[in-house]
């Protein structure tokens, strides 16, 4: 083009644009907000889309409605809008719930009249989407289960289990190849931190040395070298009697509990405090950790599991042993410890608030489908419409959750009194007469310091110079013993066992169906909707609930049970991720159309039908993955041997990063992962041999009235907290026994769980991030915590071993629960002899505990 | 510790192919610099964080119609009073109002030298909010979101736009010595995004990030030979096993460490600065000295290519932040006092180094605070969130014009009405970033800071 042409061009242009720059401003300042408050809730995506008009984009009202283009711009006249809101045609009369003033009126007028400038981006399409539930119930996850047998495989010698055949075929038709068994030292080491979170026992690792004892140390030791639970042939070994004898004994540890009721704690938003205003403690949160940890622990099915935290109040009226009614109560917990906002104005909306958050997480954590965006509109994407949300938001609606406090806009969440069994009444009771005990005596020591204050103050009085001095120093002295006794009383009345309570759910007196509300909105409501639940994942018609129920049982039984399409597969996948790094379905809590496919279908319906079957054990499900020859395999490298010679891979150009993406997802080799922040922390107790069986009991110590900033009666919310002082045991128990704030940097000893990805305690995930950041590095490095765990180590490792070659050896064998191998013991030697003898151990234990060998599983 | 080093080489050497493939992955790394969708006006967003919620008819949003109505009961339909607090009369500011600079922005007696930059400010006095809570207020202003759980401003910044240094963190907080925001970390998290986009805590004075110094009684010598020790086993362990990029990211995450000892002290380590600044930004005042070393260290942050950094004025209890409940006056004599000498001193050095024109300041807090008395005859103003002042200055800005208005009497926001997220758009589209499409696939739904409601960049403000 000619320079002056574009020149010419530009002048032309120029002034257009600097109008429209002006238009822009005028749409947003002066129209927009009219066409917000006044037509959107007929006319939007978001709301209703009234005659097929849209007025929340630009293409909504070029497009226009069923009269055609709702706008001509600069045609007053022509305009649709226009004519509606003058009011001219009674037809067609807008908005019609009154006409809009004189001034709005003008400034639509011009606004046309300019050429009905609009700022706006696009927006999606104007039709509204149909939820096509016929159409919906062909995607894989809302498919029933189905019953697979596993394939046949080319080389037989390999799978042992049915798990091991579905692996392995997939594998070949990939031209890929199992990658070999780990050895034994890394696997022990898998097995243990999988299972119990804890390196293996001292015994775990003097049982698999005596196997050993004979052969050459070092870790590249040749597979054929055969420690004591390699397998190598299809038939069952005495290595694998040893190994299964070893899973046995992790799946009865107590620490097996403990480590994979953190797992489902992640997927539920608890803390030990009530929302995130003002520092409430949530003085009872603990029952229901403890009720998880026992679930596990005792194999509960995972169908009982589920409704029992769902309605368990509910079921407990069938129960008649108080220990399992006190059981079930706990259980709905799960349904009010997340973040449940408890300061608001408008308490319909907080209501509505809460419901949401109980609805998103029994979607997400139980069927994982995303529900939440679902309060607003029908789902974008997954068959989900509000019908879906607001049929069982009805049940939570008929559900008590929180109640008003007396003292202004606060609530509080509902706890419900646990029956007790007699034993524990009579042992509370005895709590209670000390507690009693000690406030008496406390009460007579004030009323004996009140006498002698004022005895003090006639003696004061009548004093005067030096010894009246001496006499208000004593007044004070006994003063502040005086008010130090009745803040110990205060605090022992408030916090007195009166009764075992939880935080629990009930149902209302009233319940009743619930409307669906515009765009979330609590006073405009729509339809009403009979309660009930998804219908893309229904078999059959939701069954009636009984008159002056919520539902919630039949939900739970809906849930539970083995026909619905989600449940079993949701669960069997989030264990298969915590035992192999990612799931079959990677996006573990979302099974919806756009979360990722599973990588293996046939697999995943195997384990959900035969968990069904099995009485949804989840004990025996994992011990059936971890005995796969697929969970032994050794960590994923690049390449394993033969594959360069691949013509399969070859021919797909596939570069490192692909090749290793492709072995992750068919598990050719294990995936390797980062410990989470209890491992790391209960990990570093238990190598230093400081690891304390935890009282359980509550998390809070709540018995410091330094912690308590506030329980007057008059307060806002009590016990509101400022966690100062935590038990001298805290340090020393796992992690999960430690409190979980919210608002403040966590407690402690806790504090590794800030650095090392712990999942935000409001969030439901059921995945937490390994990410490797420099802050981390700072911590492992220069923090008091690693620190002493390393100069203890050091302690312990000089103290018990009187040399350096056996100092080295058991420091390996403790920290990385291996033999050093002879480079290793060389450098060590050098940097020990290097070093000032009195911190020579000390950082190398440090060094140790900051590898990436100690930070990882292999 | 020659057969370390000579080991080491040999393991450079045999992976050289895995290794350089390990630092490109390295370099593409969550904090890399990434370009925005469109050229940014800003580099550096600093959002000076009133904690605790300003008065807006004390500060940016004159009210004649209080003098009038002093004294006399609310009869509007505005939902006064945000905690059951008692509701009193109008309350007039004691606080004058002048016109200010070229543009006349009429800005309050208590902030004498930052209105000598009114031509600068744009004020936006139509914002509005969805909560009454402090908690729940601080979240919404930093994450959008009155829950917990998502990823704030600065996390978003992160992800989107990466850092330009990497022995530093890319998003930087300072608290008041007096507490944190009610919710502390929650306000500065990265939500269900990986936690390298979290906000990193900073100290304005001591040491300023945790765990940064070296445990007592470790000398640097020693614990350089200590990680070269580590180094060296973690190399090996490499060796052992190649091919995950993940494992060198972490060997790199040390040295990356050691490195940020020594540049973050820099960075504190104001004794560096001329007197002549020192005083300019309040240092030798104990009323101006902590939100002056704040300010201060901010400057040195940008000079050090940090992207987004939040400094809170306010902290802990009530009358310790702006929470002026019970004297709004004295409580805003008081924070104002500490903090408008230091912003004046940051804006200015901000010029004088040539930083204004790639960095964004955002100034308020969390919501506003009622034209009314709360209880009669005290001088305390509650919460409103249905209309409130904040300011933005610097890249990109148009200065020296206030935008929207509040009623008559200052309660809510009627005209040109900007929501808290329409005011992160804006801040993101400065920062070269259409938040329409600045999106993070969690658990089945592309997520954005601005939500799923439809959100406007405010035009109005931009130059």
């Amino acid at each position: 083009m000619m320079p002056f042409v574009r020149c010419l061009l530009a002048a032309l242009i120029l002034p257009l644009l600097a109008r429209a720059g002006e238009g822009e401003v005028f749409f947003e300042s002066k129209v927009l907000p009219i066409l917000q408050s006044r037509c959107y809730e007929c006319h939007s995506q978001t709301h209703k889309i009234k005659g097929g008009l849209a007025l929340d984009s630009k293409s909504g009202w070029q497009s226009g409605g069923d009269h055609g283009a709702a706008i001509i711009p600069g045609d007053l006249d022509q305009s649709h809008l226009i004519k509606a809101i003058r009011y001219l045609d009674p037809e067609m009369e807008m908005p019609p719930k009154g006409k809009l003033a004189a001034d709005e009126i003008a400034l639509l007028e011009r606004w046309v009249a300019m050429g009905a400038p609009d700022s706006r981006v696009a927006g999606p399409s104007k039709k509204p989407r149909v939820i096509d539930l016929a159409e919906g119930r062909k995607f894989w996850s809302y498919q029933p289960v189905g019953n697979y047998e596993p394939p046949s495989v080319k080389d037989t010698s390999w799978p042992q289990t049915d798990v091991d055949r579905f692996i392995l075929a997939k594998q070949e038709a990939e031209g890929l190849s199992p990658a070999p068994e780990a050895d034994a030292y890394t696997l022990l080491r898998r097995i243990s931190l999988d299972l119990t979170g804890l390196p293996p026992t001292p015994q775990m690792m003097a049982e698999l040395r005596s196997g050993e004892v004979k052969k050459s140390r070092g870790i590249q030791a040749s597979p054929s070298s055969s420690p004591p639970f390699h397998l190598s042939t299809s038939h069952a070994t005495a290595a694998d009697r040893s190994y299964e004898v070893v899973v046995d004994q992790l799946l009865a540890s107590p620490a097996f509990g403990e480590r994979w009721a953190r797992h489902w704690l992640d997927l539920t938003g608890y803390a030990d405090q009530i929302g995130t205003s003002n520092n409430v403690f949530a003085e009872h949160a603990w029952r229901y950790r403890d009720y998880v940890i026992n679930a596990f622990n005792s194999d509960k099915p995972f169908d009982q599991f589920i409704r029992e935290q769902v309605a368990g109040d509910l079921l407990a009226k069938q129960e008649s042993d108080p220990a399992k009614q006190a059981e079930m109560i706990t259980a709905t917990g799960f349904l009010v410890l997340g973040d449940v906002e408890i300061v608001a104005v408008d308490k319909l909306k907080m209501e509505h608030d809460l419901i949401d958050n109980q609805i998103s997480k029994i979607g997400t954590a139980f069927l994982g489908q995303t529900l939440g965006c679902v309060r607003c509109h029908d789902h974008k994407f997954d068959p989900i419409g509000l019908q879906d949300y607001y049929a069982i938001a009805g049940m939570f609606r008929s559900t008590d959750s929180t109640y008003k406090t007396d003292n202004g806009v606060w609530s509080s969440v509902n706890k419900t009194e646990l029956p007790e069994t007699p034993a524990q009444r009579q042992e509370r009771q005895q709590r209670l007469d000390l507690n009693q005990a000690s406030i008496d005596r406390w009460k007579s020591e004030r009323e004996d310091a009140t006498k002698r204050l004022a005895d003090l103050d006639k003696q004061i009085a009548s004093a005067s110079g030096e010894p009246k001095a001496a006499l208000q120093k004593q007044r004070d002295e006994l003063d502040k013993q005086h008010r130090t006794l009745s803040s110990q009383i205060e605090h022992a009345r408030f916090f007195a066992p009166v009764a075992a309570k939880a935080f629990a759910v009930r149902d209302v007196a009233k319940p009743a169906d619930m409307h669906i509300t515009i765009r979330g909105n609590p006073y405009a409501l729509g339809d009403e909707v009979r309660r009930g639940t998804l219908r893309v994942a229904s078999w059959d018609k939701f069954p009636v609930i009984p008159a002056n129920e919520s539902g919630r049982v039949q939900l739970a039984n809906w849930i539970a049970d083995r026909r619905n399409p989600l449940t079993a597969r949701v669960i069997v996948n989030r264990v298969w991720q915590k035992l192999f790094g990612e799931g079959i379905v990677r996006s573990v809590d979302y099974f919806g159309t756009r979360g990722d496919p599973p990588t293996h279908p046939e697999l995943l319906d195997y384990l959900a039908t035969k968990f069904m079957r099995e009485g949804w054990s989840v004990k025996r499900l994992v011990r059936e993955l971890v005995l796969s020859r697929t969970y032994r395999q050794s960590s994923m490298e690049l390449r394993a041997t033969g594959e360069e010679s691949n013509p399969l891979l070859a021919s797909r150009e596939a570069s490192d990063s692909k090749l290793l993406a492709l072995r992750s997802s068919l598990l050719s080799g294990m995936n390797r992962r980062r410990l989470d922040a209890e491992s790391l922390r209960d990990s570093m107790l238990a190598i230093t041999d400081h690891l304390t069986t935890s009282g359980r009991g509550p998390a809070l110590p709540l018995e410091y009235p330094e912690n308590v900033t506030s329980i007057s009666p008059k307060a806002v919310n009590p016990p509101a907290f400022n966690l100062k002082k935590m038990r001298p045991i805290q340090d020393f128990e796992r992690t999960i026994y430690l409190p979980v704030i919210r608002t403040a940097a966590q407690p402690g000893s806790a504090k590794l769980r800030d650095v090392f990805d712990f999942v935000q305690p409001a969030l439901i995930s059921g995945k937490r991030a390994e990410t490797a950041v420099p802050t981390q590095a700072l911590f492992l490095l220069n923090s008091d915590l690693i620190r002493t765990r390393a100069t203890e180590l050091a302690a312990l490792i000089t103290q018990s071993s009187p040399d350096t070659k056996s100092r080295l050896e058991a420091l390996w064998l403790r920290v990385l629960n291996r033999p050093l191998t002879s480079a290793e013991r060389t450098d060590s030697e050098t940097f020990i002899a290097s070093m000032p003898a009195d911190k020579a151990w000390i950082e190398l234990s440090h060094a140790l505990l900051s590898s990436n060998e100690f930070l990882l599983r292999q | 510790m020659n057969s370390l080093l000579t080991r080491r080489d040999c393991l450079l050497r045999a992976t050289g192919g895995f290794a350089g493939l390990a630092l490109a992955d390295l370099m593409a790394g969550p904090l890399t610099e990434r370009r925005g969708h469109f050229p940014a006006k800003a580099k550096h967003c600093v959002f000076l964080f009133m904690n605790g919620g300003p008065s807006q008819v004390d500060t940016f949003d004159p009210k004649p119609a209080l003098k009038k109505f002093h004294g006399q009961p609310y009869t509007g339909d505005a939902k006064v009073g945000s905690n059951g607090r008692a509701v009193g009369h109008l309350m007039q500011s004691p606080f004058e109002f002048t016109r200010h600079g070229q543009s006349g922005l009429p800005i309050s007696s208590l902030f004498p030298r930052v209105a000598m930059h009114a031509d600068d400010l744009c004020v936006i006095r139509s914002m509005h909010a969805d909560t009454a809570a402090h908690a729940s207020g601080c979240l919404q202003m930093n994450t959008g979101s009155i829950f917990i759980g998502k990823p704030s401003l600065g996390s978003w910044l992160s992800y989107g736009l990466g850092s330009t240094n990497q022995n530093l963190p890319g998003y930087v907080v300072m608290t008041d010595p007096r507490g944190g925001p009610i919710g502390s970390a929650s306000n500065w998290s990265a939500g269900y995004m990986p936690a390298a986009f979290q906000g990193t805590l900073f100290r304005s004075g001591g040491s300023p990030l945790l765990d940064l110094a070296t445990p007592t009684g470790t000398s640097d010598r020693t614990q350089r030979r200590s990680l070269d020790l580590l180094k060296a086993m973690n190399e090996e362990h490499f060796a052992r096993h190649p091919g995950q990029s993940e494992l060198h990211a972490r060997i790199e995450s040390y040295e990356l460490a050691y490195r940020m000892q020594t540049e973050a002290m820099d960075v504190v380590d104001l004794d560096r600065e001329s007197a002549a600044t020192r005083e300019m930004y309040g240092l030798n005042h104990p009323l101006t000295a902590d939100f002056g070393r704040k300010c201060l260290i901010t400057r040195r942050l940008i000079e050090k290519g940090v992207r987004y950094i939040q400094l809170y004025s306010g902290g802990g209890h009530i009358e310790d932040t702006w929470d002026g409940h019970n004297d709004c006056i004295k409580n805003h004599t008081l924070h104002a006092g500490e903090t408008d000498q230091p912003i004046a001193a940051l804006i200015a050095d901000l010029k004088r180094t040539g930083q204004w024109d790639e960095t964004l300041l955002v100034w308020g807090g969390e919501f506003g605070r009622t034209p009314t008395s709360e209880g009669v005859g005290k001088p305390g103003r509650d919460h409103d969130w249905h209309g409130f002042s904040m300011w933005m200055a610097g890249a990109g800005v148009k200065g020296g014009q206030a935008i929207g208005a509040t009623d008559e009497l200052g309660f809510k926001a009627v005209e040109d009405r900007v929501h808290v997220s329409d005011l992160h758009a804006t801040i993101l589209h400065l920062m070269g970033v259409d938040h329409t499409r600045l999106s993070f696939h969690h658990q089945g739904l592309d997520q954005r800071l601005t939500g799923v409601e439809e959100r406007r960049v405010v035009t109005k403000a931009l130059a």
